[in-house]
Parts: C-alpha cells; structure tokens; sequence
C-alpha cells in the first residue's frame, strides 16, 4: 500500500448493506452503479469521491481488513469487532443499523428442566468461539466450542450439540427450529470502525467522515 | 532409505516453530545496516550502548514495568541457581534494571541505547514473528519536558536516518484516563468495561457508562487527531488535578515538536492506553504512513516501578520498520576469474569493490559470474560491467 492512496471503506456483504444505502448518501458517498448490482464479480468501487474507494467482504472478515490495514474504515457488526477485539480497531460510531442480539439458545425441552447456574462445562456450537469462551468463563463455566460457520440451529437438532450461540434479530428463525433464547449476551449494531493507524497518519480525511458518519447515524 | 523420503526429511527440517525463521542473504545484511544505521544516531546525540543478557531471573525480569511481560515470557528453570529464568520478551525492563542497579551513581541524565532479540510466547496479532528485534533507548534521569521533547526527536530523526518516510507521531497521555476515572470512583472493576469502551473510541458506550465524566471523556475521545485541531477541541475541557497536568504535558510537548518538525505529521490521543498501562508521564507511538502498525513506541515511566527515579524512552520495533523500507537490493559485485593472484583482488576490494573469486577454472567467464550474482568481471587489467541478461 502506498502513501497517497485512496482510503478504502470496507462494507459487509448482504443485510446490512441493504440497510446501509440511505445512510451512504446521507453521508455523501455515492457507489459507481457495480456496486449495487449483487451479481457484479468486482469486488472494489470507486466512489464519487477520488480520495474514497469501497470494498465488499463477508461481514467477519471487515475487522480483518480492517486490523491489518488492508482497509482503512468499515462498517462492522460490534459482535465481529468483540469476537476480534483488536487492539488495532477503533470503533467511534454506532451506526444504530443491523441491530440484533447475540444469545445463547437450547432445545425448549432441554431450557425447561435445567437450571443455567449449574452449568459447569457445556458444547457449544458457534461462529463466535472467543466470544462465547469468555462470555462463560466470566461466570466460571467452561465452554467447549465448535466452529461453524452457518446453519447454526441445525447442530441441536442433529445432535452435534445442545446448545448454540448465535444472533437473532427477531427469533423466528430459532423458535421454528425449537429453540429458545437461554441467555441474552450481548446487543449488536453496526459500528463505524476505523484502523488506528489511519487514523494516526491520516487524520484529516479519517476525522472528516467519521464526523460525516456520525452526522448521518443521528440524522437517520 | 528412498531418495523421496530423503526429500521430505530435509524438507522437515526446514520447518521451524511458529513464529521463527530463517532471515536469508540481503534481508540478513539489510536488517544490520538499519540497526547500525539507528545506533549511530543514538551514539552521536551522547546514548552510549549498553548489552544486557538474553536470560535473566524472572524476579528481576518481572519487577516494575516489567510485569507487562509476565505473560509473554518464556520460562525455564537454571539448574545452577535452581531458581526460575525467563527469556527476555522486552529489552526496556532490563535497561531500567541497569540504571537503577549498575549504574545508579553514574551521572544524570544517563543516556543509553540497545538493540537485541527478544522471544515471546505469542505472537502479535499483526504480525507472526515470536523472536523480534527491538532497537531503543533511554534518557533516565530529568523528569523535564525537554528530556520528553528529546526522545520523541531521537527517534524521529533515527528512523529518518535509516530511511524512513512519511513519518507520524501520535503524542498520549497514558495517565489522563485513570486519573480522570479515579477522580468520578469509576476506577476498578466496575469501570473494566468503561475501560474497553474508551479504548476502542466507542462514544456510545462511553456516553452510557460513564456517569458525570461522559460529556468531559467523549471530549478527549473527541480531541483524538490532528494535533492543532485537538487542541482546539479542547480548549473549554475542564479537568481535575493531575489529569490537568497530564493533557499540560501532553499540550506542551506536541507543541514543542511540532515547532521543531514542521513537517513531520503530529497528533495527539489524550484517551489512547491500550499497552502504554505502566506509563507514568507521556506516551507516544511513530507510524508511516500506508505501513501497518506502528514503527515504535515509548514514553515515560519510573525505573524501579515503585515512584523512584524516571525514565523516558522508546523501542523500536524492527519488523515494522524494515516494511517501511524499500527492499534491499542486490549491490554491484567483481567476480575475479580462476587464478586471479590475491593482491589483485585486494587493491580492488580497497576501492570499495565486493570481490567473488573462483575456484576453479571456467570455461565460461562471463557465464559463471553472472551465476554468481556479479555485475562486472576482471577482464585481463580491466573491469568489465556484464550485459544485464
């Protein structure tokens, strides 16, 4: 990377980016037309702005980017930017979108007849390991997790695991797969994040949309 | 044994543990050009070298601002002393350990500088190198805003030295935070998450938990920038005691550096302590721009770790600094055919040139030193540069 170049925005594929159009304009950051178009196979957009080009990852890997420089800013959920807790990453804005709450869920059979203070050691499948390891270990329980990386309310079902811990928005998704919320661990939005070393030798232009950002989240 | 498993086996040896490698021709000789070329700049500003031990016990190891380290170290036990060493995992500690041990009656202020390996346990989570090589030093002695000014200068004009561009120096205040929360009793335990919160620059966060200082910590987290931009932003801030004298500090310093590098790029974080916890005066970190990470840090803290004697410092860190490099590249080289008589190759080698001879005689002069890497031959009395194909 060299020192003139444009700052890249990371934005995470899918939901959040449908949401994240409204707030693109309210902050001035007009995509070229690629960018809306789902099939399009490029993967970075320049922008209305020279100074400014966009790329478009899977949601986990925007703090990855992000961490390693790769990508000067993002949009990334609070639970990627917690599973990483990145010394690298700032996170100034909460974008107040993609809102929804990471739990840790059961079977309804199994949540009616046990008692979580007598948890001691638990399997548990998720996207999110060190989030679900430390979220046990501040109440003295060992977790043994298993990595997956979607389809997480199939693994009680099948039996890979009774327990699960996984974003819900709205729980439907859970309830149809007869689980239920067992404990809320975190509230999740999108967040604003910016690589500290950006932001330590470029601060103008890194200041400047973090205020435009911040701007368009309290307007929106 | 089949000569395919003779491959695998020497292609097993090659694999080292995480973290460790090989640093091969070019890249070896590059790394010490650079670390000589920043000692020289130490040495010639009055920073005599100093050499501590690769091992010490971890009870020296680990005192004072040492404690940092206590997880990244790698242990093991002296079957001499029976008693427990840690490999060192930062040079800093063992500095103040000099100063505060060795050469306590040495005249103030003492100026030392070190480069040397350390080993830790984990990597970095941006880079993957366990064995590092830190090159820093010291000015122990004045807690004065000159010996802040004079560190942070050092260092700029060092990494300058050996070729850096694009420089940036990020000025902290590392105790502002904790005085501030000490001050509002959101300090401890229950303000761990208030702790998380400022150090990721949640603003949302920080306005929710924290209490009658929000409105004054979201204004730090707000100063965070630019350094005449920052200081703008903080002009209406009021603050306690020694919080003030803090952000005094850290004003007065970024200002003194600014006027003496107009064109280096200076900002300020009044907020930013993530890895600066044992500092006790200023912090600051040194960046290039378009390089991630940071090139090194450093600052003020107090040598025995118990409120003696203060140093001011900083640590290099030679992985990021070499990327912040152009990649060495290979010099010009005199291949001295079979046969060359050794005072021939001598006189050219006085000149300046790097001479390869050969060994034994070739059929094709040009083509063995062009295998060999060379850029001329010796042709009769004559250099002769070589086409570059």
């Amino acid at each position: 990377m060299s020192a003139n170049e444009p700052l890249v925005l990371a934005l995470p594929k899918g939901r959040i980016l449908k949401e994240m159009s409204p707030l693109l304009d309210h902050v001035g950051i007009k995509p070229e037309d690629a960018f809306f178009d789902p099939n399009a196979r490029q993967l970075q957009f320049a922008t209305n702005d020279p100074g400014l080009s966009i790329i478009r990852v899977r949601s986990f890997d925007t703090a990855t980017f992000l961490a390693f420089g790769a990508a000067h800013l993002a949009v990334s959920g609070s639970d990627v930017l917690m599973e990483f807790d990145h010394p690298e990453i700032y996170a100034p804005v909460d974008l107040g979108i993609g809102k929804c709450r990471l739990v840790v869920a059961a079977p309804a059979e199994l949540a009616e007849r046990e008692d979580p203070r007598r948890w001691s050691h638990l399997r548990v499948a998720t996207k999110y390991p060190n989030l679900t390891r430390r979220h046990f270990a501040a109440r003295g329980v060992q977790a043994e997790c298993i990595k997956l990386n979607g389809a997480m309310e199939l693994a009680p079902r099948l039996g890979l695991c009774r327990r699960i811990v996984d974003l819900t928005e709205t729980g439907s998704t859970m309830v149809a797969n007869g689980l239920v919320e067992v404990e809320h661990i975190l509230d999740v939005s999108s967040r604003l994040a910016v690589n500290r070393a950006a932001l330590k030798t470029r601060p103008e232009p890194v200041n400047d949309l973090v205020e435009r950002f911040r701007e368009a989240a309290r307007a929106a | 044994m089949s000569p395919i498993d003779n491959d695998t086996d020497l292609a097993r040896r090659g694999l080292l543990p995480a973290g460790l490698r090989d640093v091969l021709p070019l890249d070896a000789a590059h790394e010490a050009t650079v670390i000589e070329a920043l000692i020289t700049t130490f040495s010639a500003e009055g920073y005599d070298r100093v050499k501590p031990p690769l091992v010490e016990f971890e009870s020296s190891l680990f005192a004072g601002p040492g404690a940092a380290m206590r997880e990244s170290t790698f242990r093991l036990m002296d079957p001499m002393s029976q008693r427990m060493m840690g490999v060192r995992a930062d040079v800093t500690v063992q500095i103040a350990r000099i100063a505060a041990t060795r050469l306590k009656d040495a005249p103030r202020p003492l100026r030392l500088c070190y480069a040397g390996e350390v080993l830790r346990v984990m990597a970095g989570q941006l880079n993957p190198e366990r064995q590092l090589e830190q090159v820093g030093a010291e000015l122990v002695g004045p807690n004065s805003i000159e010996a802040d000014v004079e560190a942070i200068l050092l260092a700029v004009e060092a990494l300058r030295s050996a070729g850096a561009e694009h420089l940036s120096v990020d000025i902290t205040a590392p105790r502002l935070v904790p005085e501030l929360l000490a001050v509002h009793e959101l300090d401890g335990s229950a303000g761990a998450a208030l702790r998380a919160a400022i150090d990721r620059k949640e603003l949302a966060e920080v306005r929710a938990l924290g209490g009658d200082a929000a409105a004054t910590l979201n204004l730090l987290m707000d100063a965070a920038g630019a350094r005449e931009r920052g200081i703008e932003k903080l002009s209406g801030v009021i603050l306690p005691g020694d919080a003030r004298t803090a952000l005094d500090r850290l004003i007065e310093v970024s200002g003194r550096i600014a006027e003496a590098e107009p064109g280096l790029n200076v900002t300020i974080d009044p907020v930013e302590n993530r890895g600066f916890e044992y500092y006790t005066g200023i912090g600051f970190s040194l960046f290039s721009r378009g390089v991630r990470g940071e090139l090194g840090r450093g600052g003020r803290y107090v040598v025995d770790g118990t409120g003696g004697e203060g140093s001011v410092g900083f640590t290099l860190y030679m992985e990021t600094v070499l990327r912040a490099l152009p990649d060495p590249c290979l010099g010009e080289r005199l291949y001295l055919p079979y046969g060359t008589p050794r005072h021939i190759g001598s006189s050219h080698r006085e000149q300046g040139w790097v001479t390869v001879a050969g060994l034994i005689g070739e059929t094709d002069i040009d083509g063995e030193a062009r295998r060999l890497g060379c850029s001329h031959v010796l042709d009769g009395p004559d250099l002769r540069a070589l086409d570059n194909n």
